[in-house]
């Protein structure tokens, strides 16, 4: 995108952002949820990755994510926006009106061979989902009552039944995808985990014990300084790894998202415990928002792959990827977004 | 600056010059290390080939000796030479931009292309006995004398490599210590001046990189002050800021050739690894990349016209993240480091252990996010 156009798009995620926010559980209802949707559907972001070439590149929509998870919110920008149709896109499935989500495993990571228990992830707004299975088998199943999270903000359904395959990844393919997924949800993370820490940074700034602003405080402010660190490391991991997107090969591109992922896991909860350490008492309450960043980031830190799931494959040498693998087809789906401009 | 996209490169053109920089690598491999030779004096043999093949100083101008590229070009080198298991290029970027930002252009044009030739090997005055972490605290005088001269008097304390260096950048105060960062200017010192008196001192893990130096009535002329008088905390401030990058001090290679040799480990032992330390391996590896993304990032800011500034400091706690995390797992890996003789890594894990204090100990860099990016209330004021 033109950096002026990046920045219109960014401009009206962000009102979206500030008037749909969410100020403590108790405003989270069905009700209000549909009209958030409703509103954040109509900026279109849905486009942005449903054709080949992208009008958007990866690391755009990562700062994208990265602002949706800002602020507490409902929608899901992840799952219908960004997610579902980068899928469609690699599948060089033709455009429809339907509005599909992602499947995910029940425990939120990347689902299993099929058949697996499933559940439709991040699904406010969608009709039906698409799971793609470690073959890389892409299905359409369809999403059953509400299951239970412990992550209020996000929508997440029950899918009873089996699924239709409608198509299937190259392994180069598969790798971008999975490497895609990953960078976009640690990009919400960063976005939940930056914006509490600035939330608390605030509060230190204002807060009077002993007569003076507990900001002034060196054990505070050290404990604010290594959240900052936190917070600009899972940063740095989450841009560089959306770049690679953009511009590495599939391979390297999935080995960023996953150090990404990794440092986010850990890192986004550190960051949220250090700023609920400053709020103290308030921050325990059911009215704050911090619970709310703190499900977010907590069950964030299981969404696709868990810690150790990425430790283990990091562990040991990257596998050297097949020769041949990348079809005329996948070339041109994974192409560089440079085509757009 | 972090919410608009970065540029991290144009892969075709770094993948130019790194196919470039691999022939003439495969052509000038690193020199043997001789029997007895001290390390510094063995990677300065190989910094005068890197710079022969015009590989030092991508990133300075043309007319100061380098090669008018960007820090980019530098990065793709560097990665290069870690990849082959080279040590990296000569630890001068930091002192480079110094010269830039703040010499005239007579020293520029003097200094710089014989620093990035390796002609004069520099090191770095600042810290003294009784000024560590207090730096602006420095008691060494440079006193005005008769005919444009300084007379300078004092003692430095952990001046790495200094009886290997001609040159030292040299911190000295000029003018009244009420006011003590105001005071402070900088100084080409070269260290064959009489008065100057080098020592090295043994460190925890048996080498000799740090000095100390002795200053006893040594005199300086104006045109050896880097600066106007009092510039010298800017100056200092500036370079302690590129230092604290990983991608100038060159420490990423040696990082990532460590973590390279954990990872085939892992995957040697795959069934008799006990799964506590495969996940500890891949902690260090996602340490480690992350540092590589961050420093790319900040390079990517700068290209984009961000000056190194405050936010260096959270660039130097990830380094020491990264780097005490890597050797302590590393000595559990390879536990015959602690109970045999105790080689390489073991000597390596003890220079660790001096990252948190280098540069600026880890809790002043809190204290300058604290200050400087969080903008939080002084500690000092009741109010």
């Amino acid at each position: 995108m033109e950096p002026e156009e990046f920045s219109l798009v960014r401009g009206a995620l962000r009102s979206f952002a500030t008037r749909y926010r969410v100020g403590s559980a108790d405003e989270i209802a069905p009700r209000t949820r549909a009209a958030a949707q409703e509103a954040l559907d109509e900026l279109g972001l849905a486009d942005l990755r449903r054709a080949s070439p992208p009008a958007a590149t990866a690391q755009e929509c990562a700062l994208l994510a990265e602002e949706h998870g800002g602020q507490p919110l409902t929608t899901s920008l992840l799952g219908t926006a960004l997610l579902a149709p980068e899928l469609l896109r690699l599948l060089g499935a033709p455009a429809t009106t339907a509005r599909p989500t992602i499947a995910l495993a029940r425990d939120l990571r990347f689902p299993g061979p099929h058949p697996a228990p499933l559940v439709a992830w991040d699904g406010d707004g969608a009709d039906h989902a698409l799971a793609v299975d470690p073959e890389g088998i892409v299905r359409h199943v369809v999403p059953g009552p509400p299951a239970p999270t412990a992550d209020p903000l996000r929508g997440v359904r029950a899918v009873p039944g089996g699924g239709a395959s409608v198509g299937r990844l190259t392994p180069e393919a598969r790798r971008h995808w999975q490497a895609y997924a990953l960078v976009m949800v640690s990009a919400e993370l960063v976005g939940a985990a930056r914006s509490f820490v600035e939330l608390s940074v605030g509060h230190a700034r204002e807060r009077r014990q002993y007569g003076r602003r507990i900001g002034s405080f060196q054990a505070v402010q050290h404990l604010l300084a290594d959240a900052t660190v936190l917070v600009e490391a899972c940063a740095s991991a989450t841009r560089y790894a959306a770049w690679c997107l953009d511009h590495e090969p599939p391979g390297r591109a999935l080995t960023a998202a996953r150090v990404a992922k990794a440092e986010v896991n850990t890192s986004a909860v550190e960051a949220v415990y250090a700023g609920m350490q400053v709020f103290g008492g308030i921050a325990q309450t059911w009215e704050h928002v911090a619970h709310l960043y703190l499900r977010r980031v907590l069950v964030g830190a299981t969404v696709l792959a868990t810690t150790t799931d990425l430790l283990t494959a990091l562990a040991v040498p990257d596998p050297e990827v097949p020769a041949g693998t990348r079809t005329p087809d996948t070339a041109a789906a994974l192409a560089a977004p440079e085509a757009t401009r | 600056m972090t919410d608009r996209p970065l540029d991290f490169g144009d892969r075709a053109d770094l993948e130019h010059l790194r196919r470039d920089f691999r022939a003439w690598l495969a052509g000038n491999p690193l020199p043997e290390r001789g029997a007895d030779e001290p390390a510094a004096v063995h990677l300065h043999r190989w910094h005068r080939m890197l710079h022969s093949g015009r590989w030092v100083g991508l990133d300075v101008p043309e007319s100061y000796g380098g090669r008018g590229l960007t820090s980019l070009h530098q990065v793709a080198v560097s990665d290069e030479l870690g990849a082959r298991g080279a040590p990296g290029v000569p630890r001068i970027g930091y002192l480079a931009h110094v010269l830039l930002e703040f010499g005239s252009e007579e020293q520029r044009r003097r200094l710089l292309p014989r620093m990035l030739a390796g002609d004069d090997t520099w090191c770095q005055g600042f810290s003294e006995p009784g000024a560590g972490s207090d730096l602006a605290g420095l008691s060494t005088r440079a006193d005005r004398a008769p005919e444009g001269r300084y007379i300078v008097n004092g003692q430095k304390l952990w001046t790495s490599y200094a009886q290997h260096s001609d040159l030292c950048l040299l911190l000295a105060r000029t003018g009244d210590a009420a006011s003590p960062h105001a005071s402070l200017s900088a100084f080409v010192l070269p260290l064959d001046r009489p008065g100057v008196t080098v020592r090295p001192l043994r460190a925890a893990n048996g080498d000799d990189e740090f000095c100390e130096l002795f200053l006893d009535d040594v005199r300086l002329t104006e045109s050896e002050r880097i600066g106007a008088e009092g510039d010298g905390w800017a100056l200092a401030m500036t370079t302690v800021a590129y230092e604290r990058n990983a991608l100038d001090t060159g420490h990423l290679p040696k990082y990532g050739r460590l973590v390279e040799r954990l990872r085939r480990h892992a995957h040697e032992r795959r069934g008799r690894l006990p799964d506590g330390l495969r996940s500890e391996i891949g902690r260090c590896v996602v340490d480690y990349q992350v540092l590589v993304a961050h420093a790319r990032r900040r390079t990517a800011e700068r290209l984009a016209g961000k000056t190194a500034g405050a936010e260096s400091s959270v660039d130097k706690l990830l380094m020491t993240r990264a780097e005490q995390r890597l050797y302590e797992t590393a000595l559990k890996v390879f536990p015959e480091e602690l109970h045999g003789e105790g080689g390489d890594v073991f000597g390596d894990y003890l220079y660790s252990r001096a990252a948190s204090v280098y540069g600026g100990t880890s809790q002043i860099q809190r204290n300058i996010i604290a200050k400087r990016l969080l903008r939080l209330p002084a500690a000092d004021r009741r109010d």
